[in-house]
């Protein structure tokens, strides 16, 4: 009987999901999601500088359905990932770590980026 | 299977005695990030429907252009550190691991400069 | 690559169902994995009708009840049946804890009972712990000091700096909490993990200890510490209430603390 034959214990298929992990990934996938992101910005900047015609093909997609759905997920991912990041940034001074007040911040950031979403977009929507 | 005693292997190559920094610099670009990326965002916003020129204009405009230059250097410090760390977990292979890292870290800093340029262009050439 | 996905010999089967002994009414179903190594099969889950009104109250009493009366051959492993030597830490139902301290009544439903997550077993119920292990004496988990002790007493401490050890020196070292992180999951090779960081941080915090800065210099490194991520799963199963994340969080703080 060799070592080499133990099988591995199950992890992501028997592991409760609770709001730690839960939280905690989507500050990954937010970021992830956000950093990819970041070529838009670039795209948008590029388009500005090159003159009207290459601004008016990016304010076109922008408009566009896929577009305002990428704006908005990344609108909402943006706000999740500043909200939970204030919450690290909190954590990293040491406070913040009993579990209900860990939990409670976490649910709170939800709230906050769902919020927050809905009023940039009331912004954009009135100004438009 | 390697005759390598446990301990052995949990000691490794020894400690990097290194990782703080990169920690710091990741909180540090977090901290600049919450005002320059809330200030972007509800400018943006307020700016939907506007023309070329109130964009160039905006971008144009001294505080903005400087606090946009702040953003694209924050943003892309702080992208380049998270997708490292993100990489670091899931990617064991040694090579791939560091072309990944290469990779990520060379798109980042092509992305800074070229959008650096774009915010420089527009400010001092114009639309 | 990370496996998401556990490797081939280790897929779960469908196992045996052992049915209720006659005339129980009050039965709870457990569902228990399994594995040995002289079968070649892979790993499978078990299902045991256990009668409720002749077991006692904890997960640990249904195993013992089950391995005295339906199965002999399960296996896991437990002590004190107190909480306090760690042995019969596992996944139940979801979270990893302490089978004799968990309240089988706590659960709605069936029980499910796993070994500890992402670990190698050595059969059924009990993972090889002995990398754990090594990573715990890598830190070195003594009083090092170059002063001699004064001669007529004790090392001398504030109460303060003594209370400095409270929720560190309760660790009964069950390593529910690292094998609930995904971090160590996925690196266990190389970050250190929960309840091996925590002790670092006991000896470092402790004021007779005079090796603090070569206890940092030995933690200072992008995997050994710093592939904690604050997922804080590790503070939310100890079953001994304690707060391996807060500990480590203080650790990165005295890292930036020397450098400052």
């Amino acid at each position: 009987m060799s070592t080499q034959d133990r099988p591995l214990s199950p992890h992501l298929q028997v592991y409760r999901w609770q709001w730690t992990m839960a939280y905690s990934i989507l500050h990954r996938a937010t970021g992830v999601g956000l950093a990819v992101g970041t070529l838009y910005l670039a795209w948008w900047l590029l388009a500005l500088a090159g003159g009207a015609e290459s601004f008016a093909t990016v304010s076109e997609f922008s408009g566009g359905i896929i577009g305002r759905l990428l704006l908005f997920g990344w609108t909402w991912a943006l706000f999740y990932h500043l909200g939970n990041g204030i919450r690290h940034l909190f954590w990293d001074a040491g406070k913040g770590f009993e579990l209900d007040t860990a939990a409670m911040s976490g649910h709170i950031n939800v709230a906050f980026s769902v919020v927050a979403t809905l009023a940039l977009w009331a912004i954009a929507y009135a100004a438009a | 299977m390697s005759l390598e005693t446990r301990l052995a292997r949990v000691r490794g190559l020894g400690s990097a005695k290194d990782g703080t920094h990169h920690w710091w610099a990741q909180r540090l670009t977090a901290v600049a990030l919450v005002p320059l990326t809330i200030w972007f965002a509800v400018s943006v916003a307020g700016m939907t429907g506007g023309n070329y020129a109130e964009a160039v204009a905006w971008v144009g405009s001294p505080i903005n252009t400087v606090l946009l230059l702040l953003l694209i250097a924050a943003t892309f410090h702080h992208v380049q550190l998270g997708i490292q760390v993100v990489l670091e977990d899931y990617v064991h292979g040694e090579g791939a691991k560091i072309a990944a890292l290469m990779f990520v870290k060379f798109a980042c800093a092509i992305l800074a400069v070229a959008s650096g340029y774009a915010v420089l262009r527009v400010a001092f050439v114009g639309g | 690559m990370v496996e998401f996905t556990l490797p081939a010999n280790s897929k779960i089967g469908k196992g045996k169902t052992w049915p209720k002994a006659d005339g129980a009414t009050n039965v709870k179903r457990f569902n228990i994995y399994r594995w040995n190594g002289d079968d070649g099969k892979n790993p499978q889950v078990d299902t045991y009708e256990v009668d409720m009104d002749q077991c006692g109250p904890m997960v640990l009493d249904a195993l013992i009840k089950i391995k005295n009366e339906i199965d002999q051959t399960l296996t896991f492993r437990r002590s004190c049946r107190e909480g306090i030597c760690g042995s019969c830490a596992m996944n139940i139902d979801g979270t990893n804890t302490l089978a004799c301290t968990k309240f089988i009544d706590e659960v709605k439903g069936e029980v499910n009972v796993y070994p500890l997550p992402h670990m190698s077993v050595v059969k059924d119920l009990v993972p090889d712990v002995n990398t754990v292990y090594a990573q715990l004496s890598a830190i070195e988990p003594w009083m090092k000091t170059q002063s001699p002790p004064p001669p007529d007493k004790e090392r001398l401490q504030s109460p303060e700096d003594r209370r400095k050890l409270d929720g560190l020196y309760e660790c009964i070292l069950c390593f529910c909490c690292s094998t609930s992180c995904p971090s160590y999951w996925w690196n266990g090779e190389r970050y250190l993990g929960p309840a091996v960081l925590l002790q670092a941080y006991r000896w470092i915090v402790d004021s007779r200890d005079e090796y603090t800065g070569d206890r940092l210099d030995a933690l200072e490194d992008p995997f050994r510490l710093y592939r904690c991520h604050t997922i804080m799963n590790c503070s939310k199963t100890c079953p001994k209430g304690l707060n391996p994340a807060r500990a480590i969080a203080e650790i990165k703080k005295l890292m930036i603390q020397r450098q400052f």
